[in-house]
């Protein structure tokens, strides 16, 4: 087997066997229970009219799918700021390292591995989720599969963010770096949107930038399109409905130069991980 | 140059090899120029005090830090080079293994990492354990493992694959004596094989009992290298029994025995009556004629007992003429 698989192979094995699989599923379940009860009530309510109820749905959905996306991303953050930190400063990355595996191969199997867990509980809990609602409720969000896909893409750059800060920062320094990340680059996300409604450019430049360097926001935005019915946008876009500095929608999906980048700085951020680690001391 | 005789080459080379071997950090110097060779299934000890650079050069030969300068070569390759790493096992000072891992599991993963066959693994892994007295714990936890047990498994680990090197850095750190004692003897066994083993160590009573050569670093430099007769020296002491002589017997040895002169070394009296003489500096070789000299004179031998000067005295020497 090849060393980067092997080593993908053992952080996913960690997963499992530090029950934090176990943990995940056990959480999901509860809070999609709780889902399902909530948007049960909801679609059954006579206190609100059907149509109120079409656009009700689709909003409390996306609001759900950003508590998964938050859970998501800080997880990714959680279980990738000690992969590479942690095992130096205990040790247990000095028996590995002096095998016949290049550093390169050993950072790629981490991100593999952790790819993989962040990839298996996005369609988990995202497929519950979406699931779920469309039983109880009889919504489904137009493309459930690029629902999933952006939910993973979001929490995959941030993992590999996180990854390259642990090749140089401790464990604690870069958990906490790895969420602050993500909530600036959320905040930068509503900033940059308040600009737009408000016609401020400033606002829109720093919402601009911020989704260049850090993506996780512009590709949770991708998530929001896909879980938004065509009625809605249509409605929203007609000025029916005031969308302004709503960080809960999304008028269009990420343009495809805006994926392509996002793409070459997950690459770029993780080949700077191989560099910095291979050049790490032990 | 060919692949054969490239691989010869190889074959012939020294296990260790560093010529000027240099590392500082920022403004502090761990290595000074390090030039040591460690032949082929030799066991070479590394002693030195703590922070004298025994394991930043154990880093620097595995390729786990980067030289500042100088050079050091592994069994015929550039120290760190990934396929070279195959060939050798490494239980390093601060040993620590994945927690959540049975014993056997950890094995099970080096074995994968070293590419060994599939075919292999099991034997391998049975071998190791049974090697290290963990025979029967390969199904338990390491988190459950005590400091010592998990040294051992360290140990395990780097005889994993049949290495033609073995890097041991402070192997019976965490050991009791029964431990100690079992790791001299996977020492000595690795030996019979030929494996070439590079101890590092401050407990000198470990060199003295499995090492062939020895290097003592002090402040990132080589003080001393040799074999262990070598760096304690040719002299010896011998302690002498005689009775039916004067007082002052010594100083008629055919005018050899004057204190401080030369001749058979210096001479201590530790019995008031002069019956009990300690002989410093005295070559081994010539104890036999020190013996027939007062045997000459007329004494009577109650008793020649050699005194080895220790490596501990010897280290101390050392470490001491440095400071």
């Amino acid at each position: 087997m090849n060393a980067a698989l092997i080593i993908a192979r053992l952080t996913v094995r960690e997963a499992a066997r530090r029950k934090l699989v176990a943990v995940f599923l056990l959480i999901t379940v509860a809070m999609v229970s709780l889902s399902a009860w909530g948007f049960d009530r909801l679609s059954h309510t006579s206190t609100i009219t059907s149509g109120e109820i079409h656009v009700a749905l689709p909003q409390a959905l996306i609001l759900f799918m950003f508590m998964f996306s938050f859970v998501v991303a800080l997880s990714a953050s959680a279980i990738a700021s000690p992969a590479i930190s942690f095992e130096i400063e205990s040790g247990v990355l000095q028996t590995i390292v002096t095998r016949p595996l290049r550093r390169s191969e050993l950072m790629l199997g981490k991100w593999l591995g952790l790819a993989f867990l962040v990839a298996a509980y996005s369609i988990v809990v995202a497929g519950l989720e979406m699931a779920v609602v469309d039983w109880v409720s009889g919504f489904l969000p137009p493309n459930p599969v690029a629902v999933v896909l952006y939910l993973f893409a979001e929490g995959a750059a941030l993992l590999t963010l996180v990854l390259l800060l642990s090749t140089r920062l401790s464990a604690l320094a870069t958990g906490v770096a790895g969420v602050a990340l993500f909530g600036s680059a959320w905040l930068a996300g509503v900033v940059g949107a308040l600009g737009t409604t408000f016609h401020v450019p400033a606002l829109r430049t720093v919402g601009n930038v911020a989704r260049y360097i850090v993506p996780t926001d512009g590709l949770w935005h991708g998530a929001i399109y896909y879980l938004e019915p065509a009625s809605m946008i249509v409605q929203r876009l007609s000025g029916a409905a005031d969308s302004g500095g709503n960080p809960f929608f999304a008028t269009s999906p990420p343009s495809w130069p805006y994926l392509m980048w996002a793409a070459a700085w997950l690459v770029a951020v993780l080949a700077a991980g191989v560099v910095s680690f291979g050049r790490r001391e032990l | 140059m060919s692949p054969t005789s490239s691989a010869e080459q190889k074959a012939a080379s020294p296990a260790v090899h560093t010529i000027e071997l240099r590392k500082a950090y920022k403004r502090v110097v761990a290595l000074a120029g390090v030039s040591m060779t460690v032949e082929r299934g030799e066991v070479f000890g590394l002693l030195g005090p703590n922070g004298a650079g025994k394991t930043t050069t154990v880093k620097l030969l595995l390729g786990l830090a980067r030289p500042s300068g100088g050079e050091a070569m592994i069994l015929g390759a550039p120290a760190g080079d990934v396929e070279t790493r195959r060939r050798v096992g490494y239980l390093p000072e601060l040993f620590r293994f994945q927690a959540w891992l049975k014993a056997s599991e950890v094995l099970l993963l080096h074995c994968r990492l070293l590419r060994m066959a599939r075919s292999r693994w099991h034997g391998a892994v049975g071998e190791a354990l049974d090697n290290v007295g963990l025979a029967d714990r390969g199904d338990d936890k390491v988190g459950s493992f005590s400091k010592g047990m998990q040294q051992r498994l360290g140990l395990g680990v780097a005889l994993l694959g049949d290495p033609e090197l073995i890097v041991l850095d402070e192997p019976t750190g965490a050991l009791d004596p029964v431990g100690r004692h079992e790791v001299r003897e996977v020492i000595r066994a690795l030996r019979e094989r030929g494996t070439s083993v590079f101890l590092n160590t401050h407990l000198l009573e470990e060199v003295e009992h499995v090492c062939d050569r020895v290097a003592v670093l002090d402040k990132g430099r080589t003080i001393a290298a040799g074999t262990l007769s070598e760096v304690i020296g040719q002299h010896t002491r011998v302690r002498i029994q005689v009775s039916g002589l004067d007082g002052r017997w010594w100083e008629r040895l055919n005018g050899h025995g004057r204190s401080g002169e030369g001749g058979y070394g210096r001479f201590t009296v530790e019995d008031p009556s002069g019956g009990v003489v300690l002989v410093d500096r005295i070559k081994p070789a010539e104890i036999p004629s020190l013996v027939r000299a007062v045997v000459a004179l007329g004494g009577d031998i109650g008793a020649v007992v050699p005194e080895r000067k220790s490596l501990e005295d010897r280290f101390l020497e050392l470490l001491g003429a440095g400071q």
